[in-house]
C-alpha cells in the first residue's frame, strides 16, 4: 500500500500496518517483546523504539515505539539510530533489573527472549546492586509452570489467555511494580488452549511442565515439522526429542491451519509415545518375539485363510497405511474396512461426499472471518483449535448459535443455544431448514421455535455464514441435514465437519461401501477368520466394543499392530507394534481435505517400523508384489504427489463419494419410562492416543452422570446421589451431576462409561435409582 | 447470616446503585466498597460473592482488588498511615519516611499493630508531589513531612486513641 524506508531499505507496508508489523514482514528485525502477530501492539515493554527523521529539516529526529507508530508513505526509520538504541539498551537494564541472572538453569534458557534481546541490545554489564523484587510462584496443573520471578509485564499471556482465548482464570494481578500474572487461587488452569501462554511468554515464566521432568535444552532437541494425530483439524507442530525419546510438542505455524498456536490435546496428548504400557515389543499369544518371528507367524496364518482375511483400517492411520492395507486386502482378494462402527461409518462419509459437492471446507483462518456461525454439537472436544478459531470470529461480532444435546464450552459465546436430545437435533435441522428457506417470523412460538428463528435469521443475514457439525455425535441423516442448509444458504455458506480422527477424511475417501457391517457381519459368519487391524481398537469401541469382542472368538487369527496398548491390541494374537506418529513420516488428510505430510522426527533406540512398513515386509512374507505406497496413492487419487512436510499441503484429486444408503430422519422415539437418551460428555483431553498421557489425563473431569436439573427434579433425582446405568453391554453405578447443558430426557456421559455399558451417542439407557 | 442472605443483601445494595451504571459488572468498584467498609478487608470469600453478583469472573474481580491501592485485601489497621513512594516522594525521601513510620508505630509495612489500630502502607503517588513527601493519613493529606513531624502525628494518633 505504500512504502517506508528502513535504514535506507525500501520498505513496503499494507494499510494499517504499524512499522514494527511491516519491518518483521520485510524481515528486518526490530527488537520487541509485547507485540505479537495474533495479540497485536499494546506499547507495555517500550523494547521496539526506532528514530524517525522529522518532515521538517528545522526538527529533530524523534524516538517512537515502532509497535505503535502507523507506518506512512515515505518516512526515514532509523533501528540503528544511537538514540533509539539507547532507549533499547535502558529497557532491557530496567528489565534486568528485577530479573533473576540465572539463564543456565532457567527452563527458557536458549529459546528466551529475553536472553536473546538482552544479548541483542542491552548493557554489556550489570550495574543495579541492590535487592531484587521477588514472588511467590503458584501451582498451576500439571501442563504449566510458573515462575513469576522471570516475568517482564508484557503482558502477552493475559492477552493471549483472555483477549484471545476467552479463558477467564488467568490474569493480571496487583500494580506498580508487582504486577503478578496468576490465577485467583492456585490450581490448574482451565482452557483447553493454556500451554500456549508457554510459547507466547517471552520469557521462563510459564513453562511446559510436562518437558520439565524430562528436560533438555532446546539445541540438543532434534526436530522435524510434524502433524498433530490428534484431531481432524491437522495443526501444523514441531515435536523434539532427545536420545531416543519424545520430550515436547510445540505449534509450527501454518497460516492457514493453526497460525501462532496449538491445543492442549495436541501439545500434551504426545505422552501416549512414552507411556510404560506401550507395545514395543512383538507378540505371539502372548509371548515377546522377535518382529521377524511375529511376521512369519502372521504370514503363515494369512497363506493358510488367504480369502479368509480381513483388514481393519482407520482414521487414525495415514492415508498411506490405509492404502497400502487395502491393496494387500485386493491382492489376498479379501475383505477391507476402515471403521470400528458402522454408524461412525456412514456419518463420516456422508460428511465428506458433502464436503466434496460443498466446494470443500474453510480453513481455521476462514472460519476466524465468519459472522455467523452454527455448530451442531460439542466442538470444542473434537477440534479444539476450530472452537478458538471459532472464538476469533465472535471476538469480531459473529453470532454463535448452538445445536446440542450435552455439555459444550462454546456456549459460554453462543447468541443462541438450543439444547435438545440427540434424537431431536434430525428435526431441529430439518426445521431450521424451512425457517432459513422462509424466512417466517411468526410471533407466539414455543421457545425453541423462536430460537430456531433467531438461528436462521443469524444465518440468513450473514455475509459469511459457517456451519459446523460434529460428525461423531451426527448420524448420517443429520449430516446431510446440515450441508443442505448449507446449500440452501447459497454459495456465501461455508460448511465443516469436525471429523473422528487425524486422518478420518483420508480414510473415508477409501472405505467400501457398509464396509464395517459387512465386516462383522463376514467374521460373525465364519467367512474372515484371519483379521488384520490397524492402529485401530474395535474391541473398546463404545457402542459395538461387546459385538467386536464376540467376532474375535469366531476368528482363528487375530493380527494387530499398534503404538497404543487399546483393548484390541492386549486382545491380539499377533501384536506387531509400530512407531508411534512422532517416529515415522507419512500423510494425513485434514477436515479439509488437505493432505500434509510429516517427517520422522527421531529414532528410538530400538526402532519400530512404521504401518507401511509391516504390511509391505508382511507381503514380502506372503510373496505378494506390492507396490510401494506412492504408486498405490497414484492409482487411486490421479495425479497423487506426496505433500512434503514442512509445506502448506495439497488437497487430493478424488472421485466423489457417493452417499451410502440412508435412512431419513425419522420422529423422534417416544421417551419411556426409566429410558434415557445418552449424549457423549467429551473433554478436550479426549482422544484414544491422548488417553494415554498422564499429565493431560490427570485434568479428565471425573466419570458421572450428568442430568439437567428440571429432568432429575422430574424423576425425583439428587445432585450427587448414585445411580445404576444399564446397558447392553454392561451396568455402570455413577453419581448424578446436575449440569444446566445437558438436554431432557438426556443423560452425558463419559466415552470410558459409554464403552462399559455399551452404548453410543443417541441409544437408550436405561436408569435406576440406588435407594 | 448465612450465605444467601449475604449475597441477597449484596444483590439489593447493587440494585441501589445509580441508574447510571451502565452494566451490572460497572458496579464492581462500589460493591468492594461497600463490602470492604462493612468487613474492613475483602477476603478470598468476599471475591467470590462480588464475582457473583457482578457477574465477572473471579480473576477480572481479583484483578480490579488488587489493581485499586485503597480496596484491601488483607486487614488493614483502624487507622491507615498511606506513605507515598513514587517519584517526587521518593526523591525527597519516602524511604526513611516509610522505615520512621515503622519504628516510631511499632507496625512493619502491611502489618496490622496488635490492638488492631495501626497499619502503615506504602502509596502511588497521591497527587500531593508539590508538598513531597507526602502521605495520607486516615484520608487526610499530610505534606511535607520529615521524620519529627511523622513522629508528631503518630503521637497525637495514640494519644487521641
Ligand atoms: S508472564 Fe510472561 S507473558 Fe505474562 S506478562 Fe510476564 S513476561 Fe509477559
Ligand atoms: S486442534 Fe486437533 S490437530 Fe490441532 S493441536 Fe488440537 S488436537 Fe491437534
Ligand atoms: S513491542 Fe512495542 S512497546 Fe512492546
Ligand atoms: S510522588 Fe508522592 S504525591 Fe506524587
Amino acid at each position: 500500500m505504500g512504502t517506508m524506508h528502513i535504514d535506507g531499505h525500501e520498505i513496503p507496508f499494507q494499510e494499517n500496518d504499524n512499522i514494527l508489523k511491516a519491518a518483521l514482514a520485510a524481515n528486518i528485525e526490530i527488537p520487541y517483546f509485547c507485540y505479537h502477530a495474533a495479540l497485536g501492539s499494546l506499547g507495555a515493554c517500550r523494547l521496539c523504539a526506532v528514530e524517525i527523521a522529522p518532515e521538517d529539516p528545522n526538527k529533530k529526529p524523534r524516538v517512537v515505539m515502532s509497535c505503535l507508530e502507523p507506518a506512512k508513505d515515505g518516512i526515514n526509520v532509523s533501528v540503528s539510530a544511537a538514540a533509539a538504541r539507547q532507549v533499547r539498551q535502558t529497557v532491557i537494564e530496567f528489565l534486568m533489573v528485577n530479573h533473576p541472572h540465572d539463564c543456565p538453569v532457567c527452563d527458557e534458557g536458549g529459546e528466551c527472549r529475553l536472553q536473546d534481546m538482552t544479548v541483542a541490545c542491552g548493557p554489556p554489564y550489570r550495574r543495579y546492586r541492590g535487592r531484587k523484587r521477588t514472588f511467590t510462584n503458584q501451582y498451576l496443573g500439571p501442563l504449566v509452570h510458573h515462575e513469576m520471578n522471570r516475568c517482564i509485564t508484557c503482558y502477552r499471556c493475559t492477552r493471549f489467555y483472555q483477549d484471545y482465548a476467552l479463558g477467564d482464570d488467568l490474569g493480571a494481578m496487583r500494580l506498580r511494580n508487582e504486577v503478578y500474572f496468576g490465577r485467583f487461587q492456585e490450581g490448574p488452569l482451565t482452557s483447553p488452549f493454556a500451554g500456549n501462554v508457554i510459547e507466547v511468554c517471552p520469557t521462563g515464566v510459564f513453562t511446559d511442565a510436562v518437558f520439565r521432568q524430562h528436560f533438555a535444552r532446546v539445541w540438543d532437541l532434534e526436530t522435524a515439522p510434524s502433524i498433530c494425530p490428534h484431531c481432524s483439524v491437522g495443526c501444523n507442530t514441531l515435536p523434539g526429542a532427545r536420545d531416543g525419546t519424545l520430550r515436547r510438542v510445540c505449534n509450527r505455524f501454518h497460516p492457514e491451519i493453526n497460525r501462532w498456536f496449538i491445543c492442549d490435546r495436541g501439545r500434551y496428548g504426545h505422552q501416549y509415545s512414552e507411556h510404560p504400557d506401550r507395545p514395543l515389543t512383538a507378540q505371539v499369544s502372548g509371548v515377546k518375539v522377535s518382529y521377524r518371528e511375529a511376521l512369519a507367524a502372521a504370514a503363515e496364518q494369512i497363506k493358510a485363510a488367504r480369502d479368509r482375511t480381513g483388514g481393519l483400517g482407520s482414521t487414525r492411520e495415514d492415508l498411506e497405511s490405509n492404502a497400502i492395507l487395502q491393496t494387500l486386502l485386493n491382492k489376498l482378494s479379501g475383505r477391507f474396512a476402515t471403521f470400528s462402527d458402522p454408524q461412525l461409518e456412514t456419518a463420516t462419509t456422508a460428511a465428506v461426499a458433502a464436503l466434496q459437492s460443498s466446494g470443500g471446507a474453510p480453513s481455521l483462518s476462514e472460519i476466524e472471518q465468519a459472522d455467523a456461525a452454527l455448530v451442531v454439537g460439542d466442538l470444542t472436544t473434537h477440534a479444539p483449535m476450530m472452537d478458538l478459531a471459532l472464538r476469533q470470529a465472535y471476538r469480531t461480532g459473529a453470532k454463535l448459535a448452538i445445536l446440542h444435546s450435552g455439555p459444550s464450552l462454546l456456549t459460554r459465546f453462543a447468541a443462541t443455544t438450543l439444547t435438545v436430545a440427540p434424537h431431536e437435533i434430525g428435526a431441529h435441522l430439518l426445521h431450521l431448514n424451512e425457517q432459513a428457506a422462509t424466512a417466517s417470523t411468526t410471533s407466539n412460538k414455543h421457545e425453541n421455535e423462536k430460537k430456531l428463528a433467531d438461528i436462521a435469521t443469524y444465518l440468513t443475514t450473514a455475509q459469511r455464514p459457517i456451519l459446523i457439525g460434529v460428525s461423531e455425535t451426527m448420524a448420517a441423516p443429520e449430516i446431510t441435514a446440515l450441508a443442505q442448509l448449507a446449500n440452501a444458504l447459497g454459495s456465501r455458506a461455508r460448511l465443516a465437519y469436525a471429523l473422528p480422527g487425524a486422518n478420518a477424511y483420508g480414510t473415508a475417501l477409501l472405505t467400501p461401501t457398509n464396509s464395517t457391517t459387512a465386516m462383522l457381519e463376514a467374521i460373525e459368519s465364519g467367512q474372515i477368520q484371519t483379521l488384520i487391524v490397524m492402529g485401530n481398537d474395535p474391541l473398546g469401541d463404545t457402542r459395538l466394543g461387546a459385538r467386536w469382542r464376540e467376532a474375535r472368538q469366531c476368528l482363528s487369527t487375530f493380527i494387530v499392530s499398534d503404538c497404543v496398548a487399546t483393548a484390541t491390541a492386549e486382545a491380539a494374537d499377533i501384536l506387531l507394534p509400530v512407531a508411534a506418529w512422532t517416529e515415522r513420516g507419512g500423510t494425513f488428510v485434514n477436515y479439509e481435505g488437505r493432505a500434509q505430510g510429516f517427517a520422522p522426527v527421531f529414532q528410538r533406540a530400538e526402532p519400530l517400523p512404521n504401518t507401511a512398513e509391516v504390511l509391505a515386509d508382511l507381503a514380502h512374507c506372503l510373496e505378494l508384489a506390492l507396490p510401494d505406497a506412492a504408486a498405490v496413492l497414484s492409482n487411486i487419487f490421479p495425479g497423487y504427489q506426496a505433500p512434503l512436510p514442512g509445506t502448506l499441503g495439497s488437497s487430493l484429486s478424488a472421485f466423489p463419494l457417493t452417499m451410502q444408503t440412508e435412512t431419513p430422519i425419522g420422529s423422534a422415539p417416544l421417551g419411556h419410562p426409566g429410558h434415557w437418551q445418552v449424549t457423549l460428555a467429551s473433554w478436550y483431553g479426549d482422544d484414544v492416543l491422548a488417553s494415554y498421557a498422564p499429565a493431560l489425563v490427570e485434568l479428565a473431569p471425573p466419570a458421572a452422570a450428568l442430568i439437567h436439573p428440571t429432568a432429575a427434579l422430574k424423576e425425583r433425582i439428587e445432585d450427587k446421589e448414585q445411580v445404576r446405568l444399564r446397558g447392553p453391554a454392561g451396568t455402570v453405578v455413577l453419581s448424578v451431576q446436575l449440569n444446566n447443558d445437558v438436554a431432557a430426557d438426556t443423560i452425558a456421559l463419559a466415552r470410558v462409561t459409554l464403552a462399559q455399558l455399551g452404548v453410543g451417542h443417541g441409544d437408550l439407557l436405561e436408569l435406576e435409582r440406588i435407594s | 447470616m448465612n450465605d444467601e442472605s449475604n449475597r441477597q443483601a449484596l444483590q439489593e445494595d447493587l440494585a441501589q446503585l445509580p441508574a447510571t451504571d451502565p452494566q451490572r459488572r460497572a458496579a464492581i468498584v462500589p460493591m468492594m466498597q461497600s463490602l470492604q467498609a462493612e468487613r474492613g478487608y475483602l477476603d478470598d470469600k468476599s471475591i467470590k460473592e462480588v464475582a457473583q453478583v457482578t457477574g465477572l469472573s473471579t480473576t477480572e474481580v481479583e484483578e480490579l482488588a488488587t489493581f485499586y491501592s485503597l480496596i484491601y485485601r488483607y486487614p488493614a489497621g483502624r487507622h491507615v498511615l498511606r506513605v507515598c513512594d513514587s517519584l517526587c516522594c521518593g526523591l525527597r525521601g519516602a524511604d526513611r519516611l516509610l522505615q520512621a513510620a515503622e519504628k516510631y508505630s511499632g507496625v512493619s509495612l502491611g502489618k496490622v499493630s496488635p490492638d488492631g489500630a495501626f497499619s502503615v502502607l506504602p502509596s502511588i503517588c497521591l497527587g500531593l508531589c508539590d508538598q513531597a513527601p507526602a502521605a495520607l493519613l486516615d484520608g487526610e493529606a499530610v505534606g511535607s513531612l520529615d521524620e519529627a513531624a511523622l513522629q508528631a502525628l503518630l503521637q497525637r494518633l495514640q494519644q487521641e486513641d
